[in-house]
């Protein structure tokens, strides 16, 4: 396990006890033992969110800025650079959802008025079909189909 | 700066919740369909000028272009200044916390012009 | 009959008469297979070195007294069976605490985060014996009864990356108790400790990394209760600013 240097002085009393102590360590195996590498991930998806978003955002301003403009973006697009950023900000924001729907039951509280909680599992299960029926109507409307 | 930041951490946080649903529910489907397929080739109708138009400028895509954009900033932004505090960086959190909401702020704003001038 | 087995415990040592910074003393002891890491440890304390100094109360995962990282990972380690690793096993006192000695911990620093979130019921006039019981429901009960079941063990804080970075953050135990009394049909002192989770270090510092559910050895789930305060925080705020407008018109 790795030792590394304490950053700063966790959990200090207000008042320090009559011996000397050892410096706190931070967590063991903090950032590369799994689960923290899973939430690590998961807070990266934070920049998937904003790039993408960005990107939508150039569609559409290119949008208003007349046929032209949108087609030059459309052909920028073309770059094998984007298409593999966009097929990764797809598959990193689908596990992302789907790690927060598995999250997301714990952190409701077990009464909403009369009506009791799902039970977690039924839960994450049905908001994962929504997350599912979304994609594929959001893609075929995006597509043209409907 | 972080002290001003604290105060607004409510409206913050309810932003960063509801960015992260809405990004996480619309973003995949617009990156596999325009950023893959479209660029393939393979949806030729995604990518016509005719028909992007349509759906941005219907009311109802309008305010969805508008939630797909703007709310997912206020997710990232939160989410990547959370990441800087977890290497260390609460010295510089109220700075790097500004910037990153600042970020989405701006982006926020020119996601409602681009919307209204279609 | 079978040869008995031995393993080689790493333990980490601290003397502040003498030692600079901790180090590691190894001990090679043989091992029973039931036995749990803290078998280990006391069997260290009373045959091989009786100066190990460990924390350790109820050896039935009552006490919360014991818990360590164990092979890097919080454990109480009275529940934590020895069996569950290989033949070298590593015990370091547990993260994010100042060590006094040895496996000991400073929990001070602990007990002054939770007394700030006021773990108890706080009523605004306390009922008089004539008015009766304040009655609750098993539903209203059911609602806060996982969050009442922690034992102050502080896996949960050896396990959070946001109390490494941020010296002032409530942590998971602390805001979970809060969180308990919120929730409280009895209690009425919501409006005080939303103040106080509101502030730096506060609900908000949490970045959900959820390590500290992973290790609770009750079950106790503190992010989840951590994301409900941020929730029942913000409707808080929400009113009022809503009754403060109401209020001054």
């Amino acid at each position: 396990m790795s030792h590394a240097e304490p950053r700063v002085d966790a959990m200090k009393p207000a008042k320090p006890g009559p011996t000397r102590t050892a410096p706190p360590r931070p967590p063991d195996g903090f950032p590369s033992q799994g689960n923290y590498r899973a939430y690590l991930a998961f807070a990266f998806g934070g920049f998937f969110l904003m790039t993408v978003s960005f990107l939508v955002l150039r569609a559409v301003w290119a949008l208003g800025n007349g046929e032209a403009a949108w087609n030059q973006l459309q052909g920028s697009f073309q770059n094998p650079i984007y298409v593999i950023f966009h097929g990764l900000a797809f598959l990193w924001l689908t596990w992302f959802i789907l790690r927060l729907f598995r999250l997301f039951p714990a952190t409701q509280p077990k009464r909403f008025g009369p009506l009791k909680r799902p039970p977690d599992a039924v839960l994450t299960a049905g908001l994962s079909g929504v997350f599912v029926v979304v994609t594929l109507v959001v893609a075929a409307i995006l597509w043209g189909a409907v | 700066m972080r002290r001003m930041l604290l105060v607004l951490e409510p409206v913050i946080w309810l932003l960063f919740s509801a960015g992260m649903m809405i990004g996480g529910l619309l973003l995949p489907a617009w990156a596999l369909v325009m950023g893959v397929a479209g660029p393939l080739g393979i949806a030729s109708t995604a990518t016509s000028y005719d028909h992007a138009f349509a759906l941005a400028s219907h009311p109802i895509g309008r305010l969805v272009f508008l939630a797909a954009i703007a709310l997912p900033l206020w997710g990232g932004a939160h989410h990547l200044r959370h990441l800087w505090l977890d290497f260390g960086g609460l010295k510089s959190d109220g700075l790097v916390g500004a910037l990153c909401y600042a970020l989405a702020l701006f982006g926020s704003l020119a996601a409602i012009v681009a919307v209204i001038r279609l | 009959m079978a040869e008995q087995q031995k393993k080689t415990i790493v333990v980490t040592r601290f003397d502040p008469d003498k030692d600079e910074a901790p180090r590691q003393q190894r001990y090679e002891i043989p091992v029973e297979p039931d036995w749990k890491v803290l078998d280990a440890l006391n069997y260290i304390k009373d045959e091989v070195d009786p100066t190990l100094s460990h924390r350790w109360s109820c050896r039935m995962a009552v006490c919360g007294s014991c818990g360590m990282n164990v092979d890097g990972t919080p454990k109480l380690t009275c529940k934590d069976p020895l069996s569950d690793y290989g033949d070298e096993v590593e015990v370091t006192p547990l993260a994010n605490f100042p060590v006094i000695r040895d496996l000991v911990v400073e929990l001070e620093g602990f007990m002054d985060k939770l007394q700030k979130v006021k773990p108890f019921i706080l009523r605004a006039k306390e009922l008089a014996v004539e008015e009766g019981p304040t009655r609750q429901s098993p539903a209203e009960l059911d609602d806060f009864r996982q969050f009442s079941m922690c034992i102050n063990c502080m896996l949960c804080y050896s396990a959070c990356p946001v109390v490494a970075n941020e010296p002032d953050f409530l942590g998971p135990a602390a805001i979970a108790l809060g969180h308990r009394y919120n929730l409280d049909t009895r209690d009425q002192g919501q409006k005080e400790r939303n103040d106080v989770f509101r502030d730096d270090g506060g609900v908000f510092a949490c970045s959900y990394a959820n390590e500290c559910s992973t290790v609770c050895p009750k079950h106790v789930d503190p992010s989840g209760a951590i994301q409900q305060a941020k929730l029942n925080n913000v409707i808080d705020w929400v009113s009022g600013l809503v009754l403060r407008r109401g209020g001054s018109r």
